[in-house]
């Protein structure tokens, strides 16, 4: 019998490092295939490749021709977080304007807590003798008033290269409205400084005011090199591996867009991995017909909790302090607490604790048999018998160890005056109150009740916990997606590549000028045509949406609405109706938004939007149970502690599960890369796309 | 318009009658839901409103009370006014048969003898009823207003010497009847400001508080208004009991603190005000008595409610940050503020002034009284500043006035523990400060400088940050107004800290016409004057010697101290050089100079004893 002629798939594949696992999830065709290996800290781009050979392996092919049937590789990246988390960025300078050094130390006043004293200021970026200004002023008209002293640039070069000063941000007033004086101030730093790398405001953030744009470009500045880097890295060997496209990064504001887009503003890709988590929650909820989700993701190192209403998970740009830095590109919002499996538990003045500080994936878990002498969240996992050192781990990356796992919680124990066995259940109790214990801080800070949610579990730790959380929540149903372990990575796979811009220009709305508004459109436009070539995308599938920014004078906030949907460059909408129209739509916008019109007032329009995105094919998600009911057969029985005691608990494998099959609680469920707890009182259903819902049946 | 009506304002209030219990849980979600309420409220105006003083320095708060008028929930925006918004809506509460309330209004109050602060802080509050009619809660939004109609353009007038000066007081007006704006109202309320924008401003209130309400009318409807009504009582008597379990571990006894206002608008000297801090157990009572009741002065008249407030502003932030902002931290201190001294004037005094001095004074008392039991959380909430370089305009649209930008660094003194950082102290850190582009793209004006001064943060083991230099060119003619205080008297050092640095003030800089400003001022500044505005910085805690040499290193390398102040404030004795990056520590120099250091700071001691 001959073989089936194959044909060469489109493959894409969905990318997400963590701190512990990077998460790949390929989709071929409809069908969707995970995968994770160990997260590769000291060059991270070597998991990636370590990952991509191992997908190639299980399709047969070579890494060469796997990788030349890529049409899209999309990546989400915490570089950019774990740089700030660590704090081990760039040594960072700053060059702004005369009389404006410290704006970044004020914070415009801002404190976290304004209750708390004793809050202790963030680490600087840039501290004062980094600080450095040079006399030169443009005004809000772009007007120069005082010309740009170069001499005082070539100082602060002088200075900032005697601090070891490897990335420098320049900032100047003004330079969203005229940026002759910061690209000046970028030349000159070029030649004194070859080799440093440069953050201009104006590229990185092309709009008012100046702290929000300084910010921006400070913590841009601090992170770049280490993305750029890292970036360059993954690229080069994904080149040498054979793949043929450009690699598509994933954004905070839950879009994708190419490196090379990306790097004129690496700090877009903060936050990228927990939005791809989102993006694809709204996703696969919505497919389901649950809008409204509480999503939760726990992983090796945090447990990072969103919001999912109404099928949205908007974007929000502005005032995002994040990581107490002032961020102001547009992201997705979500909250992290740093607990997860490698979370370290210990005695600390008599009390039992776990976290802050965290194994994370080198040395790991002590199961994970990698040097980890610290009992972590995952080995009170194991301890409790919710895991198995007779089982393959992580997809058979590797299998969990006993050794010295009992005494490492013996010692908690004798601290404590009990068993092992209790310090390993004292540890899965505190890990889950502290995680219930955020969760209501997140939602009640939202006014929202989670009980009118149902939660989405994902993450390698998600579905082990899920349900304890969902039941002390109110919340009566858990979704658990098959992809649930790699669902960052899926999410980036969901996620358009877009590319959202403004530009600032102030006039009158019953006088527009529509020469230099439709030559800002005409720029913006220019510059996605110019990116998405570059991705290989063909203008006539990119939609555009033109948009247009207007307030009142006086009012620091402006409202964006469309003005035009359809092709890139189709300016015929920018007519003599234009100002009618716009104010049309800025009454209707400001009558919903703040339910009043100014009397006897005009509006007037301060700016130009343009998002441009493409379709690309997403991974299928739908559920429903047309499939019969069917019990199924666990595979064997262990003992495991699901907090009512050590009892004889099926197993089941969750290859061998079915569309429509359903397990009574107490059980376990192995699947490839996660275990999914049926705590007594729940029920675990198969959906027809082969995920799992939990529901509460309370019996 | 009485004391008798202040004292009835402040009275304790019953809790809520309800048939329903509600679990702690249930109690925090209805909380949260609240909080998010206030949040949009306050975002709403922000975004909505024009005035940069409502959208840029985000004076602002929103609130909610309770159908007995209790404080609910003080939330988003200034503590400042967080504290006092329950008495000018207790005042239309009580009066709520002749002002017709029902169902759709919204009211307005502004009067400084009517339970409010200074005229130009707006509280404009909409009742809110469940399904039966029942009146359950009350949202106020308050914002101070850039201008109140009255002799000067802004609200503060130097001289004033009663009320009727400072312009339009309002007790309480109906704005909204069932739903319907009451335009001759409206009208003769816009009609009575001079601000551009004022109107927009007004309008942006009116419509955050009708969101709110609705907001609030779910609410209701989702847990019932028994339950809400429950939640609402639990986290009052929980604040309560959360508050006086900080007191009972504080020492019992009496702790006492005098602070100083440098002179009243008219140049009558050292205005003194006394807060005596009676701890007893779990009690705690605050009191004025011993405060300035000159009835001469002119200028330093904080309302009755604004006292109170300010005192909880202080005492908020010496206790665990965590504890909700409500009625229950009234409920658990007593405050005593004699009738007709400075800090509870009688009817018809100027209010204006009084809400910067003596108010931050009666705030820098109670932290200094109680800085040796909580030290470490011993920072007065406080703005030292006389009043804001205000600069004010007319164009074709009306007024306009600049004064956000003015405040930068001021003010945040060190705790044990901790520098002081950031701009400003922890209870104003949401008034996000406004930004040179949003204000030189409205009015015409040149941002010069904003930067922090070296060696003007107090000395201390822990050290105050410095105040920073705000120097401003206005580009047409301009009026300017200022009230220097806080030169002779400025903010105090705590525990064995130095004292921070002096505000000085200098109007039309570089010119021959320059002039340092001494007591008050009231100008007309020419095209193109410089206005430049030294901030005191905040105060050190502890004693200097006794710094870290190393963190002393490290404030030269910054610059926030010179390396003279290293060697005579510090004892810290540097080798190396500051333009070369290369400074270190002279070890044994710098501990024969702190012996020294300590020898005379001994000695001062034992003199001062025998004195």
């Amino acid at each position: 019998m001959s073989q089936p002629v194959m044909e060469p798939m489109n493959y894409r594949v969905g990318i997400d490092i963590g701190g512990t696992f990077t998460d790949f999830a390929l989709l071929k065709g409809d069908d969707i295939i995970l995968h994770k290996n160990l997260s590769t800290p000291g060059d991270r781009s070597l998991g990636v490749m370590e990952g991509l050979q191992t997908l190639a392996q299980q399709e047969g092919l070579t890494l060469s021709d796997f990788l030349g049937q890529c049409d899209a590789i999309v990546h989400g990246t915490t570089v950019a977080d774990n740089t700030l988390i660590e704090m081990n960025g760039a040594v960072t300078g700053l060059i702004t304007t005369e009389g404006f050094r410290d704006e970044m130390e004020y914070r415009r006043g801002f404190k976290e807590n304004i209750w708390d004293v004793r809050l202790a200021p963030p680490q600087q970026i840039t501290p004062r003798r980094r600080r450095l200004t040079v006399p030169e002023r443009v005004l809000f008209d772009g007007t120069v008033h005082k010309s740009l002293d170069e001499d005082a640039v070539r100082e602060c070069c002088r200075r900032l290269k005697k601090q070891s000063v490897e990335s420098v941000a320049i900032s100047l007033l003004f330079s969203f409205v005229n940026p002759a004086h910061e690209k000046r101030v970028a030349e000159i730093v070029a030649e004194e400084m070859p080799g440093v790398h440069l953050s201009v405001s104006h590229q990185v953030l092309p709009r008012s005011p100046e702290y929000d744009r300084t910010s921006t470009t400070v913590v841009n500045a601090y992170v770049a090199p280490r993305v750029t880097d890292y970036l360059e890295k993954l690229v080069s060997r994904l080149k040498e591996g054979g793949y043929r496209h450009q690699l598509m990064v994933m954004q905070a504001s839950g879009g994708v867009m190419t490196k090379e887009y990306i790097e004129g503003s690496p700090i877009r890709v903060l936050a990228s991995g927990p939005a791809g988590g989102v993006i694809g929650s709204a996703h696969v909820g919505g497919a389901k017909g649950y809008p409204n989700l509480l999503c939760v993701d726990m992983g090796g190192t945090s447990y990072d909790m969103s919001m999912v209403i109404d099928g949205e998970a908007p974007a929000v740009a502005g005032w995002n302090m994040h990581h107490r830095y002032l961020v102001g590109v547009p992201m997705v919002q979500v909250e992290t607490l740093g607990a997860g499996g490698g979370s370290i538990c210990h005695v600390k003045n008599g009390e039992v604790q776990v976290g802050p500080a965290s194994a994370g994936s080198e040395p790991g878990p002590i199961c994970y048999g990698r040097g980890g002498t610290q009992p972590t969240v995952t080995d009170a996992l194991l301890m409790l018998g919710i895991l198995s050192a007779e089982a393959e781990f992580a997809g058979g990356n590797f299998s969990l160890k006993t050794d010295g796992v009992r005494e490492a919680f013996q010692t908690i124990g004798d601290e404590m005056g009990y068993s092992a066995e209790e310090a390993a259940f004292d540890c899965w109790r505190l890990v889950n109150a502290n995680m219930i214990q955020a969760v209501r801080r997140t939602t009640a800070g939202k006014g929202i009740d989670p009980k009118d949610t149902v939660m989405l579990a994902y993450g390698g730790n998600g579905p082990a916990f899920a349900a304890v959380h969902a039941e002390a929540l109110g919340i009566d149903k858990v979704l658990v997606p098959k992809a649930s372990p790699t669902f960052s990575a899926m999410g980036t796979l969901v996620a358009k590549p877009t590319i959202d811009e403004e530009r600032s220009l102030t006039c009158a709305v019953d006088q527009p000028d529509l020469e230099k508004l439709k030559a800002l459109w005409q720029e913006l436009g220019e510059r996605a045509q110019h990116y998405f070539a570059e991705a290989n995308f063909a203008s006539d599938r990119i939609q555009a949406k033109y948009q247009i920014n207007m307030r009142y004078r006086g009012q620091n906030w402006a409202l964006s609405f469309d003005m035009h949907s359809g092709a890139l460059q189709d300016l015929s909408f920018v007519d003599d109706d234009l100002g009618t129209k716009a104010l049309a739509a800025f009454n209707e916008r400001h009558m919903l938004e703040f339910g009043h019109v100014r009397e006897g007032e005009l509006p007037e329009i301060i700016g130009v939007r343009l998002e441009s995105s493409v379709d690309t094919p997403s991974p299928k998600a739908s559920g429903g149970y047309l499939a019969a009911r069917l019990a199924a057969a666990p595979m064997g029985y262990r003992q495991a502690n699901l907090g009512e005691g050590y009892q004889e608990t099926p197993i089941y494998q969750g290859a061998e599960l079915q569309p429509g099959q359903e397990i009574a609680g107490p059980a376990i469920i192995a699947e490839t890369f996660t275990t999914i707890v049926v705590y007594p009182g729940w029920q675990a259903l198969v959906d027809d796309a082969g995920d799992y819902e939990l529901n509460r049946t309370g019996s | 318009m009485s004391f008798e009506l202040n004292q009835r304002l402040a009275a304790p209030r019953a809790p809520l009658s309800t048939a329903a219990a509600v679990d702690p849980v249930t109690a925090s979600i209805i909380r949260g839901a609240m909080e998010t309420v206030c949040f949009e409220a306050a975002t709403h105006l922000g975004r909505a409103a024009s005035s940069p003083i409502i959208n840029q320095s985000n004076e602002r708060n929103a609130s909610i009370i309770d159908a007995n008028g209790r404080l609910a929930l003080g939330s988003i925006g200034t503590p400042h006014l967080t504290f006092v918004t329950q008495l000018t809506v207790r005042y239309g509460l009580e009066n709520l048969q002749d002002y017709d309330w029902g169902p759709g209004d919204v009211f307005l109050g502004n009067d400084p003898d009517y339970g409010g602060g200074h005229l130009p802080d707006y509280n404009v509050y909409a009742p809110v009823y469940d399904d039966n009619g029942e009146l359950v809660l009350i949202q106020a939004l308050q914002a101070h207003q850039g201008d109140t109609g009255g002799k000067d353009p802004g609200g503060f007038t130097l001289e004033a010497t009663d009320i009727f000066t400072e312009g339009l007081a309002i007790p309480c007006v109906k704005l909204v009847h069932r739903g319907e704006k009451r335009r001759d109202i409206i009208k003769l309320i816009e009609r009575n400001n001079r601000f551009a924008t004022f109107a927009g401003d007004l309008a942006a209130m009116i419509s955050g508080v009708q969101m709110s309400v609705r907001m609030l009318q779910d609410l209701i409807r989702k847990w019932g208004a028994d339950v809400v009504k429950a939640a609402v009582n639990y986290n009052i008597e929980h604040t309560e009991k959360r508050f006086r379990e900080e007191v009972a571990n504080w020492p019992d006894g009496r702790y006492e603190a005098d602070v100083y206002i440098d002179h009243d608008t008219q140049g009558t000297k050292d205005i003194k005000v006394h807060v005596a801090c009676d701890i007893l157990g779990d009690q705690l009572t605050v009191d004025l008595t011993g405060t300035d009741d000159r009835q001469e002065l002119v200028g330093v008249w904080n309302t009755f409610g604004n006292s109170r407030g300010y005192v909880m502003t202080q005492l908020a932030a010496m206790v665990d940050p965590e504890i909700v902002k409500n009625e229950g931290l009234f409920n658990a201190v007593d405050i005593i503020i004699p009738e007709g001294c400075i800090a509870h004037p009688p009817p018809n005094k100027p209010a204006a002034l009084g809400s910067f001095h003596p108010a931050c004074e009666i705030t820098e008392a109670v932290c200094v009284a109680l800085s040796t039991v909580v030290p470490d959380r011993a920072a007065p909430q406080v703005y030292k500043i006389g009043m804001p370089n205000a600069v004010i305009g007319f164009d074709e649209n009306g007024m306009w006035m600049d004064q956000g930008v003015d405040a930068r660094s001021m003010d945040v003194s060190a705790v044990e523990g901790i520098d002081g950082w950031g701009s400003c102290p922890s209870a104003l850190g949401n008034l996000l400060l406004s930004e040179a582009e949003d204000a030189e793209s409205r009015f015409p004006i040149i941002n010069m400088s904003r930067e922090m001064t070296t060696d003007t943060g107090g000395a201390g083991q822990w050290r105050g940050q410095p105040g920073s230099l705000n120097v401003k060119q206005v580009l047409v003619p301009t009026s300017a107004m200022a009230w220097m205080v806080s030169a002779s008297h400025p903010m105090q050092g705590m525990c064995g800290g130095d004292d921070a640095s002096p505000y000085t003030n200098h109007f039309e800089v570089g010119t021959p016409n320059e002039y340092k400003i001494d007591l008050a001022v009231s100008a007309q500044l020419p095209a193109d004057a410089v206005i430049a505005y030294q901030h005191g910085g905040g105060a050190g805690f502890g004693p200097a010697w006794q710094r870290d040499p190393q963190a002393v290193k490290e404030d030269v390398l910054d610059e926030y101290v010179s390396l003279q102040a290293a060697r005579d404030k510090y004892g810290v004795v540097l080798n190396g050089s500051l333009e070369d990056y290369d400074l270190s520590v002279d070890v044994a120099a710098t501990q024969a100079l702190r012996a020294q250091m300590k020898a005379a700071a001994q000695a001062a001691q034992v003199e001062g004893v025998q004195a």
